[in-house]
């Protein structure tokens, strides 16, 4: 009897607590959201894509100021935890696609528990502990010049790839693009790479033997390829292609159909937040139907959700890759790509590989 | 303080502040204002973790990662020879053109001078990208070049091409010192060698030369100064065939480890600064040795223009040859991109034609307030910054005493800070200094991390100019019964408000260009255009980011004509 | 035989009119001096001799070889000129030694090293700064510097010399002993010299002849004895000496003799004038001149001793009468009130 008393005092008191940490009903929470009348983001998603959300926003939340300021990653880490040390005013809602990065903030005790009422209708994997969310599903493809790479060349997997390359080395050397493990995200997607292409070294000794070029940043890789002066990109983030490819028509988009990697901007709650309910708010309408609708249909971002229509959405990607997609969970495992040693190791193999070796 | 004066005698106010209080003032407030960010930067580099984490421990560890780093030492030998080729480069090039324009009589010299100055308010990455749209593997010249005569002989990222745009993008800043030294010989030393007998040139070479020749090494410090705080040019030029600069690889670095490691950028911060401060010594040694030379005595002769005679066209297409290339490549290369939707191998320019990224550009959130801002923070901030640096410059003008050494180091130091480090640097003196927090999330801020950093050169600007008042018209203020404190303020003051106009406009070029600095103090409302571009670049949307760089750069050559038209001369 | 021939000379600055038509002669072997107040045009004419200003009428000679015509559109530039330039200001070269300085005439003509040396060495000698030869400008006193200057322009030996204000930046007593040596070397040397002074003491001590300028042109031109005891004009009598100035007006004026009346006295003198009787007149007598010590008498006027200046064995007087001041020297000092003081009229110049 005890038991089962104890047994039911516990599981009331649980789902209390998460009642309790749940948004106790949406519009509570937007009313002592427009009390608070702002909210702080920090964020990589550039001032342009972001403005149909915050538009958007805005229309549904006229009370509520977002100030947002984009800036990179590192910039993004570092302001947010030299403000957080300091105890003065930080991010409400930090939305990064470093997703290392985030999940370490979050798991160092930055970010609030929340559960979000949305949470039922994402995907598994892009739920930590209610402390962090992903929220767009965004394919990592290559990206080629039309005009210039012949479509009997044009890869459609990685196996495809590394075919060209030692098959065809002098019609693609220094034409190679991909990120600078180095300085960018481009050291998480290799990692990936590692666990599911098996000839991955492989792959990065074929670019270290045609001379491929590192860069920092997709936008640089685009530039690049579009003007000729490279041919094929490795490795860009498919919202940044897809919105370039409406504007340049000569730039040609591969979802790989080996396995395509999906990465997702990671956004929490600041535990330190002063507008912590602004910031759920703003959090849940990123995640809602409507919010990932604009993210789909407005902002270039693709959508997590499977109830959102469009191109740029999880049905559009299965529709050209089925199910090959392999997003990148959000857990623990994402801290081993901040481990000091492996880096370094990673780094060094990486350098030989990049000479061919 | 009651004191007898003699009979005839100006009572002395009895709350007149002395002079030398005023300036242990301004030893200390200068001294704060570099020390903070750099102390924070030095101490952070014994720490095994942010400074404000309660898990830090001092440690070597960070000293013993970056000098183990072969990529350290690599990008530090690459670094001194940037700098040097680059010095090398500007210092003839510059002394050489301000002697065309300040001693002879090449034609156009008139409108030519603020033209030359050109490069100063480009930003480096904006030039370094038009670099590429003109002369890069698949850029227009390129492939112009090699429909032509079938090869274009050049690569674009190669090391020497990287020094050589470095230099030539730098010779107005050369050219400033010495234009300013040359108009401050007396002709008679000229004359007198033209009397016994020395053709014009021989006079160029045997007695200008050298008679500005301290000047014009203190500008060729400063440019090997410049050299190490390179960023934008190695990033865009170098990076491609991994040539690393200590700037680029302290990028690198910045993520090397997975968490942003600045204990590894303070060190190299700290190796940088040990490099500056003998170069500073050395400066001063030269500002010496330029003193002597200051015609005391001429008398103001006009200085009669040498003839040129045949070579007047020749050096005309000299100087428009070093314009073409440091400045209409580049700016073409950059316009030419906002127009087009896309371009490069096999584009036919003329079919995509397009107003597409102007539009995009005012739609764009934010430009016109980002523009706004950084037309404030220019003229605004400009002219405050001027103040702040007339009022150190003031201090330390004339004053026999070894407290002058400390300034000229102090003054020198944030500069050997890279924007990246010193904008994160300022950042958490701003979180962590209490009593000026609330100033953060203001303009302020960012004003204050651009006068910080642009200390020495600023400084150096109005110094210049209070060098050319003579000492007997303070002297005669003095003995009229004016304080020290009066007679700078009656007489110093007005006689170099010319040369304090000029310094505003070449401190407005320079604040309105400037990109990394302000990052980690720049907020919605505050953004300015350098930072609107960084962001552009970081999505790839280079196309917006050359139509904003046109408009930057047509603001501020509006402003300077602007400037020009209402009499600031930029000489004194 | 003619070293220097300047031959109506005329040169303007924008607007204004400089040299409104001069010429000059330079015997060789002779120094002559180009004396007059400061915008006289004597710094620019000697300018334009050296080849450092540009006329727009006249020519320039010297020997056979001619050196700016403007007529013929022929103009040397400086450097072809071979002429020695002394500058007011020196203009040594901060960065080089004595012996650089002075040497750099001679590398321009190609001279051979170790007679550059030599000849250097002699030079430097001959004006006693042997044991400086290796001092920077900066180390050396004003006399010194001028000397090296001196050095410098001399050691090529042109045709002609040219000085500009070569002793105004010595002190007084420094320039006393300088003028003394300087005459005495450039007589030495057998230089041709042409020298730019405001000074007319030192233009009478070291010039044989002088061309006094006012407003760009000549006033007088003429030995120094010429110009001191036979001044053509007011200017020029006045410019020369001490003066004292009497202002009256003319009673008479028959030839050479005409007598001015000066509040209420008259006083006979030389005519320099030949104005009517009636018209306003100036009496310029030498300070030197005035005589006292006599009781009343013709050509001269009571007047009050105001002060006495001890001058180093004289004393430098001065007396009022009214609005009428007159200075005079005496060798005692004087124990009067009044005196007639006494302008002989062969000493007083009537304009």
């Amino acid at each position: 009897m005890l038991r089962v008393c104890s047994i039911t005092l516990v599981a009331m008191i649980t789902s209390a607590a998460s009642a309790w940490a749940q948004g106790a009903g949406d519009a509570n929470l937007a009313e002592a959201a427009k009390k608070e009348g702002r909210v702080v983001v920090y964020s990589t998603t550039d001032a342009a894509s972001a403005n149909p959300l915050l538009k958007d926003f805005a229309a549904l939340y006229p009370g509520i100021t977002v100030d947002y300021t984009d800036m990179n990653s590192t910039e993004v880490y570092s302001r947010f935890i030299a403000e957080v040390a300091a105890g003065t005013g930080t991010a409400d809602v930090v939305w990064s696609a470093a997703m290392d990065l985030q999940l370490k903030l979050a798991a160092d005790g930055n970010a609030a528990i929340y559960a979000s009422s949305e949470i039922p209708s994402l995907p598994k994997w892009a739920v930590w502990e209610n402390k962090a969310y992903g929220t767009t599903y965004e394919p990592i493809t290559f990206v080629y010049n039309k005009r210039l790479v012949p479509p009997s060349d044009v890869p459609q997997d990685h196996a495809a790839l590394l075919t060209l390359l030692t098959t065809k080395p002098d019609a693609y050397r220094g034409k190679i693009t991909a990120y600078d493990p180095e300085k960018s995200v481009g050291y998480l997607f290799d990692n990936e790479d590692i666990k599911y292409f098996p000839q991955a070294w492989d792959l990065f000794r074929a670019f270290g033997k045609v001379g491929a070029r590192l860069y920092p940043a997709a936008g640089i890789m685009m530039e690049r390829v579009t003007s000729g002066e490279h041919t094929i990109a490795y490795g860009v983030f498919g919202s940044y292609a897809l919105a370039r490819s409406k504007k340049v028509p000569n730039l040609g988009i591969i979802m790989p159909k080996d396995y395509t990697l999906v990465m997702s901007r990671v956004a929490f709650v600041s535990a330190k937040a002063k507008n912590p309910n602004a910031a759920r708010l703003f959090l849940d309408y990123l995640l809602s139907k409507r919010g990932q609708n604009v993210i789909a249909n407005a902002a270039d971002l693709y959508s997590l959700r499977d109830d959102v229509t469009g191109e740029a959405t999880v049905a559009g990607v299965r529709a050209l890759i089925g199910d090959k997609a392999r997003p990148v969970a959000i857990d623990r495992e994402l801290l081993a790509n901040l481990d000091a040693s492996k880096r370094l190791e990673f780094i060094k193999k990486w350098q030989a590989a990049m000479k061919g070796q | 303080m009651t004191v007898e004066s003699p009979a005839g005698a100006v009572p002395t106010l009895r709350v007149a502040i002395p002079f030398t209080f005023y300036r242990f003032v301004v030893i200390a407030v200068t001294a704060a204002v570099v020390l903070a960010p750099l102390s924070l930067v030095f101490y952070q580099s014994f720490l095994d973790a942010p400074f404000f984490q309660p898990a830090a421990r001092l440690s070597l560890y960070a000293y013993r990662f970056v000098f183990a780093d072969e990529d350290f030492w690599v990008a530090f030998g690459t670094t001194l020879l940037l700098a040097s080729g680059m010095t090398l480069i500007a210092v003839p090039l510059g002394a050489g053109l301000a002697f065309l324009m300040v001693r002879t009589d090449v034609p156009g010299r008139n409108w030519l001078e603020p033209i030359i100055l050109i490069p100063i308010f480009v930003s480096a990455v904006v030039l370094a990208f038009g670099y590429v749209v003109a002369l890069g593997p698949v850029g227009i010249l390129t492939t112009s070049m090699r429909e032509l005569i079938g090869v274009a002989p050049w690569n674009l990222y190669s090391f020497p091409f990287l020094v050589a745009i470095a230099g030539l993008t730098h010779v107005p800043h050369v050219y400033l010192y010495a234009a300013a030294a040359l108009r401050g010989l007396g002709s008679d030393v000229e004359e007198a060698a033209r009397t016994a007998g020395a053709k014009p040139w021989r006079v160029a070479l045997d007695v200008s030369l050298p008679m500005v020749l301290p000047a014009i090494l203190f500008a060729a410090v400063l440019v090997f100064f410049l050299g190490f705080e390179l960023f934008g040019l190695p990033l865009v030029l170098g990076d491609p065939q991994g040539v690393l600069v200590l700037s680029t690889y302290l990028f690198k670095l910045t993520n090397k480890l997975g968490v942003p490691s600045y204990q590894l950028m303070a060190v190299v911060v700290v190796a940088i600064v040990a490099i500056t401060a003998p170069l500073v010594f050395v400066q001063r040694l030269l500002l010496r040795e330029a003193q002597r030379y200051v015609s005391v005595r001429g008398k103001g002769v006009r200085l009669a223009a040498l003839r040129l005679g045949a070579w007047r066209w020749a050096a005309f297409a000299a100087i428009a040859l070093w314009f073409v290339f440091s400045v209409v490549l580049p700016l073409a290369g950059i316009t030419l991109r906002s127009f087009v939707e896309t371009w490069g191998e096999g584009i036919a320019l003329s079919e995509v034609l397009t107003l597409d990224h102007y539009r995009e550009l005012l739609d764009y959130p934010n430009v016109v307030r980002s523009m706004i801002n950084t037309l404030g923070i220019g003229v605004i901030g400009g002219a405050a910054a001027v103040v702040f640096y007339t009022a150190i410059a003031l201090a330390v003008h004339r004053w026999p005493s070894q407290w002058t050494r400390i300034i000229d180091y102090l003054v020198m130091l944030p500069r050997a800070m890279p924007g990246l480090v010193a904008g994160l640097a300022l950042l958490w003196v701003f979180l962590f200094f209490k009593p000026i927090t609330p100033l953060r999330q203001t303009l302020v801020s960012v004003w204050l991390a651009y006068t910080v950093v642009w200390l020495a050169y600023g400084m150096r600007l109005v110094s210049g100019t209070l060098l050319q008042v003579a000492p007997e018209l303070e002297e005669a203020g003095r003995t009229t019964g004016a304080s020290e404190t009066r007679v700078k303020f009656d007489v110093t003051l007005p006689l170099i408000r010319a040369g304090m106009l000029a310094s505003w406009l070449l401190i407005f070029l320079i604040f309105v260009r400037e990109y990394s600095t302000g990052i980690y103090l720049l907020g919605p409302g505050t953004e300015v255009i350098g930072s609107l571009v960084i962001s552009l670049w970081g999505t790839g949307a280079i196309d917006l980011v050359s139509a904003l760089s046109v408009v930057n750069v047509g603001m501020i050559g509006i402003g300077l004509l602007i400037a020009i038209r209402l009499g600031v001369r930029l000489h004194g | 035989m003619v070293e220097l021939a300047v031959t109506d000379l005329a040169l303007r600055y924008g607007e204004s009119e400089i040299l409104k038509g001069v010429s000059v002669t330079l015997p060789a072997g002779k120094v002559v001096a180009l004396l007059g107040p400061s915008v006289s045009g004597k710094t620019t004419l000697l300018r334009a001799v050296a080849g450092l200003e540009t006329p727009y009428r006249g020519s320039i000679r010297i020997g056979d070889n001619v050196m700016f015509d403007a007529a013929r559109k022929i103009e040397l530039p400086a450097e072809a000129r071979g002429l020695g330039l002394v500058f007011q200001s020196y203009a040594l070269w901060p960065h080089r030694t004595v012996f650089e300085n002075v040497a750099y005439g001679l590398k321009l003509r190609r001279v051979s090293a170790p007679d550059i040396k030599s000849r250097v060495e002699r030079t430097l000698g001959q004006i006693g700064l042997a044991h400086l030869s290796d001092r920077y400008p900066h180390q050396l006193s004003g006399g010194q510097q001028q000397r090296v200057a001196l050095a410098r322009a001399l050691i090529y030996e042109p045709a002609v010399i040219l000085l500009d204000e070569p002793l105004s930046n010595l002190d007084a007593k420094l320039r006393e002993e300088a003028r003394a040596w300087l005459r005495a070397l450039i007589v030495s040397l057998k230089l041709s010299a042409l020298l730019v002074t405001h000074d007319q003491i030192e233009a009478m001590a070291i010039a044989d002849h002088i061309t006094l300028l006012n407003g760009g042109l000549i006033e007088q031109q003429g030995t120094p004895i010429d110009l001191y005891r036979e001044p053509a004009t007011l200017f020029a009598a006045e410019f020369m000496g001490n003066n004292n100035r009497l202002e009256g007006t003319l009673v008479e004026n028959p030839d050479n003799k005409a007598v001015i009346e000066v509040m209420g006295d008259r006083l006979q003198g030389i005519a320099r004038t030949s104005a009517p009787a009636g018209s306003k007149g100036t009496g310029i007598i030498r300070l030197e001149k005035v005589v006292l010590g006599g009781g009343p008498g013709p050509n001269r006027i009571l007047m009050t001793l105001k002060t006495q200046m001890y001058i180093g064995e004289r004393w430098e007087l001065l007396f009022t009468k009214g609005e009428l001041s007159v200075r005079a020297y005496t060798s005692a000092l004087l124990k009067h009130e009044r005196y007639h003081v006494e302008f002989p009229p062969q000493a007083l110049w009537i304009f």
